[in-house]
């Protein structure tokens, strides 16, 4: 729409500059810069960054700004590790209220399921807990506002419990037979439940010191495989299954993530166009509300997916295979002299080139952008009303739900950075996780070729933006430029970038005038 | 002492695709009021630009009192003594008067501006221009009439000798273009030299000592004292015959297309506003600049919510809350900021027609259909005779006329039912402005219903079947296409009946 041609001169002049420095960096530092690992790495940088650059863009075409992106990032993540924590919860847990030792009584949360005859696991502490057997079960009664069912036990629980003591008292659940024991099998008793991989038994016995055992998998009829052999487990143990239980399964965390952060992409746009909020101050406020969110939910801790390295773990390091195999190598390993070649294939040294998964989320988010922004009506009525809201009202478009459109997009777009980013790091700070990102991806943008002003900006501008982002960070590491300075050669890189932009906007205009 | 005050020797410029201006001379004494009139694109705004010092010209000269010289900048033009004041005016809203006229030239006392002074030499060049208002005044409360003389008051405080006015009236009452007439005679008088632009023949006539007539860039004629007439003016501008200028052809009527009920704007709560428009009819709205015409339109169209009353299209109440609707049930309206509203002006062509008709012409998932656009723009140059190189071409090199056809084409893609026009032929030339006149009274006779609001009384009379006039956001009056005079018009637009004297 509109100036086509400046718009690829644009392109041309970024991706020259990006060839540039990829030049340099091979002329300089080819020995790192050239690894199948250094280059696997920029693109998965690139792949993440440019996410939220391409969100981004959106705003800026409708002539917003979003400054909450990092915040967002970060909101994102930590919601999806909250959302996918896990518990352990033995298998018909339930709470202890009340602990009687001269009545020899036990009260539980009145939903138990537990019979006469039935022998539990109690558990308050390393010191107070124990095998006992349910004698008795009397009535149901009201206790502090609770309903409970008083349980007649023997052995009699060790001691009345502390009337200061923080209630419940502790937990109880059932536990089942171990008909047999060898190696690293446990065959349980008929009615225990089915356990899966990562489950866990608790093995309890009235003397000795109780065993946590990770399941491996459920063999054929209640034989349980067990990830590692303990000699000092017999069949005298009784086994208290463990449950792995997930706040939400990946998909619902998943989606409900993208739910949240859609809704906040609403909200901003809802500011902007119905209370005509500037949106410079709309999300900075966001900026900071989902900051200091971020940080009360975690209680400031840092947060991760320790438990799904084999899920989610695997799709942030997973890569696809090309079948390239190279490596940069000095012509003669003795000779200190710059000179170097790639090896290729099976040589020695020379490794695969693998495409990071996180690229191919790229490449999807690329295509759909360019889809919207270029073929459908709501991405041309995007561009028209960053360049004149007026005009396209005046031409019966819906200017405010375009408006927000685009910060709904970004919203959403920063959420899925915000996942990728979390799976990939693993390890989610959230006082300090995806700080300074909403300004990586508006420099992006910008220096992809989107103006302030509106109206303006290409998709592949903003990847090869982000791409020249990545490489700079890349060549000041590989380059040995102190880190200090980072900052300020990206600020300079900017800088020159989008002053040659106007120069060259100007230099052609005058051309143009002068050849007609 | 030379005899010229002004003489410009074969000036040449080009912009992409366009020669604006091809060697043009002309000279300048001190006290003359010299008009350049010319259809739009014919170079003139181009001219007095390069006068002015707003772009350069390719070639050619310019003598300041005998001496050459060459503008970079307004601010040496400035300094030679020539002012350029835009047909939209470079005032600062949010600034006093008195501000305004020093604005970058401020008087200092240690650094510190020097408010009091300010205020006393403003003083003397609004008195200078006739206009009683406090220095202290914000501009942005000042009508668009009294921010003209400010301006003026602005290019006198700087010593003009010239004076360039781009089509001063344009957005001004005509009580408002009288006092700017006697400003001028009275500048005149005191040998201020004045190039005055304007595509209303009457004022041109009125003014001018000498007119030059530009055509297609080139200087086509030079007309002094008594050959300044309408008809020797508008034969010179496009080398035909005005008789037929509005040329009407009488078409049947048919039911009416839309019915306002006692409509109220946010901007005039207290006068509700009834009337209807038939197909085929073309109905004037009248009335001075301010009366609360463009803001009805601007309520019909969903732009501005009204407060009260109902819209009838084709018998039936309908909701308007927003354009979108508006366009929905088949209503269009070409604004009158046609840079602002009509356009999107950094666009091409057919990005412009096809706006409108995204929606409409997209399948199911939402994709555009382009050819489909592509196509609707090729029939609207066609039909409309949009000058343009191509489809392609940025709507902000086309001359004012064009940019108003390509907003017209933007709607007739669309086939409305009602066309509303805001001041459809302002800042257009002459044969543009003939064109639109036979659109309309083609479209008319396809059976559209128009609604046009125009300042121009010689326009409402020529081309409508019947008007309304207003008067300070209430209906004053409906007019009947034989009621339709000068006379009758202004005594509604004025309400006479009423004040013995109208507000400006």
């Amino acid at each position: 729409m509109g100036d086509r041609g400046t718009g690829l001169l644009k392109i041309a002049g970024i991706t020259t500059l990006l060839l540039l420095l990829w030049c340099i960096l091979v002329w300089e530092s080819p020995l790192s810069f050239l690894t199948p690992n250094n280059l696997e790495n920029l693109l998965r940088r690139t792949s993440l960054y440019g996410v939220l650059g391409i969100g981004v863009a959106f705003v800026i075409i409708s002539s917003g700004i979003d400054l909450s992106i990092g915040s967002l990032v970060c909101l994102a993540a930590c919601l999806l590790a909250l959302f996918l924590q896990v518990d352990y919860v033995p298998v018909g847990q339930v709470e202890v209220w009340q602990v009687r030792a001269d009545a020899s009584t036990i009260s539980v949360a009145a939903e138990h399921g537990f019979k006469q005859g039935d022998e539990l696991w109690y558990y308050k502490d390393r010191r107070n807990k124990g095998l006992v057997k349910v004698v008795d079960i009397g009535d149901t009664e009201l206790l502090d506002g609770k309903s409970v069912t008083v349980l007649t036990v023997e052995p009699p629980p060790k001691r009345d419990q502390d009337s200061r003591e923080e209630k419940p008292v502790g937990k109880i659940s059932s536990t089942f037979d171990v008909v047999n024991y060898g190696g690293n099998a446990a065959e349980l008793e008929n009615n225990a439940p089915e356990l899966k991989h990562n489950d866990k038994i608790l093995f309890v016995h009235a003397s000795e010191t109780p065993r946590e055992k990770t399941v491996d998998q459920n063999g054929e009829a209640n034989q349980i495989i067990l990830t590692d052999e303990d000699s000092g487990l017999n069949a005298d143990f009784r086994a208290v299954p463990i449950r792995k239980t997930p706040y939400m399964s990946i998909p619902l965390a998943l989606l409900s993530v993208f739910g949240i952060v859609l809704c906040l992409g609403v909200i901003h746009g809802l500011l902007i166009t119905r209370l005509k909020m500037q949106p410079f101050v709309v999300t900075l406020c966001g900026l900071l509300i989902y900051r200091g969110l971020s940080r009360w939910l975690t209680n400031d801790q840092t947060v991760g997916f320790i438990e799904y390295q084999e899920t989610l773990g695997k799709v942030a390091t997973g890569r696809w295979e090309t079948g390239i195999q190279f490596m940069p190598v000095k012509v003669d390993p003795t000779d200190d002299a710059s000179s170097w070649k790639l090896v290729w294939d099976s040589a020695e040294g020379a490794q695969m080139f693998g495409i990071p998964y996180s690229f191919f989320i790229f490449l999807a988010v690329i295509v759909s952008a360019i889809i919207f922004l270029n073929l459908t009506v709501w991405g041309r009525h995007l561009q028209a009303v960053g360049r004149n809201e007026e005009a396209a009202r005046y031409s019966g478009i819906s200017t405010h739900r375009i408006t927000t459109l685009a910060y709904v997009l970004c919203a959403v777009l920063t959420g899925l950075g915000g996942v990728m980013f979390a799976i990939d790091s693993n390890s989610i700070a959230p006082s300090s996780f995806g700080n300074f990102f909403e300004l990586y991806a508006i420099a992006a943008a910008v220096l992809g070729g989107c103006s302030l002003r509106g109206g303006e900006g290409s998709i592949l501008g903003v990847v090869v933006g982000t791409a020249l982002m990545q490489t700079l960070y890349n060549s000041i590491v590989l380059l040995k430029i102190p880190d200090e300075l980072e900052f300020t050669i990206i600020g300079a890189v900017i800088l020159f970038g989008v002053a040659g932009d106007e120069l060259t906007r100007m230099l052609a205009a005058k051309f143009r005038s002068k050849e007609a | 002492m030379p005899e010229h005050l002004l003489e410009v020797d074969r000036l040449s410029k080009s912009f992409p695709g366009v020669r604006a201006l091809h060697q043009v001379s002309l000279t300048l004494k001190p006290g003359e009021v010299l008009s350049v009139i010319g259809e739009n694109g014919a170079g003139k705004s181009t001219l007095m630009k390069i006068l002015a010092g707003v772009q350069p010209a390719d070639s050619g000269q310019i003598f300041v009192d005998g001496k050459k010289t060459s503008f970079e900048t307004t601010r040496a033009a400035m300094d030679h003594g020539i002012v350029l004041i835009h047909q939209e005016l470079n005032l600062c809203d949010n600034l006093n008067v008195g501000q305004n006229i020093f604005l970058g030239r401020e008087p200092q006392k240690l650094g510190i501006v020097d408010s009091r002074e300010i205020s006393r030499r403003s003083e003397e060049f609004l008195k200078r221009v006739g206009l009683s208002v406090s220095p202290q005044t914000i501009v942005g409360r000042l009508t668009i009439g009294k921010q003209q003389m400010v301006e003026i008051a602005k290019a006198l405080s700087v010593d003009a000798r010239v004076l360039i006015m781009d089509e001063p009236t344009s957005s001004l009452s005509s009580k408002e273009s009288a006092s700017l007439f006697e400003l001028i005679e009275s500048l005149r008088d005191q040998g201020v030299s004045i190039i005055y632009i304007s595509h209303r023949l009457a004022e041109v006539k009125r003014l001018s000592d000498r007119v030059i007539v530009l055509r297609d860039g080139e200087h086509c004629s030079e007309l002094i004292g008594d050959e300044i007439t309408h008809a020797n003016m508008v034969s010179n501008m496009v080398g035909r015959d005005i008789s037929q200028f509005y040329n009407r052809t009488p078409h049947p009527i048919g039911e009416t297309v839309l019915k306002v009920n006692q409509l109220t704007t946010p901007h005039w709560p207290q006068h509700p506003v009834s009337l209807e428009v038939k197909a085929g009819e073309i109905v004037g709205l009248a009335g001075l600049v301010g009366s609360g015409r463009t803001e009805l339109l601007r309520s019909i169209f969903g732009i501005d919510r009204p407060l009260s009353g109902s819209l009838e299209i084709g018998k039936k109440t309908v909701q308007i809350r927003n354009p979108k609707e508006a366009v929905h049930h088949g209503i269009a309206l070409v604004p009158e900021d046609r840079k602002q509203h009509g356009l999107i002006i950094d666009l091409s062509v057919q990005d412009n027609v096809g706006i409108a008709g995204l929606q409409k012409n997209a399948n199911r998932f939402g994709f555009a259909n382009f050819q489909r656009q592509k196509s609707d723009t090729d029939t609207m140059i066609d039909r409309l005779g949009i000058k343009t190189p191509s489809a392609r071409q940025i709507a902000k090199f086309l001359s004012g006329g064009n940019q108003q056809k390509v907003v017209l084409g933007k709607w007739l893609s669309m086939a409305p039912k009602l066309l509303l026009l805001d001041e459809p032929t302002r800042g257009v030339d002459i044969g543009a402005k003939q064109e639109i006149y036979q659109l309309i009274e083609k479209l008319a006779s396809e059976s559209m219903a128009i609604l046009f609001v125009s300042s121009e009384l010689e326009e409402v009379i020529g081309i409508s079947d019947r008007a309304y006039v207003m008067h300070e956001g209430q209906l004053t009056g409906e007019l009947d296409r034989r009621e339709l005079n000068e006379e009758s018009i202004m005594r509604l637009a004025t309400n006479t009946a009423e004040h013995k004297e109208a507000k400006t």
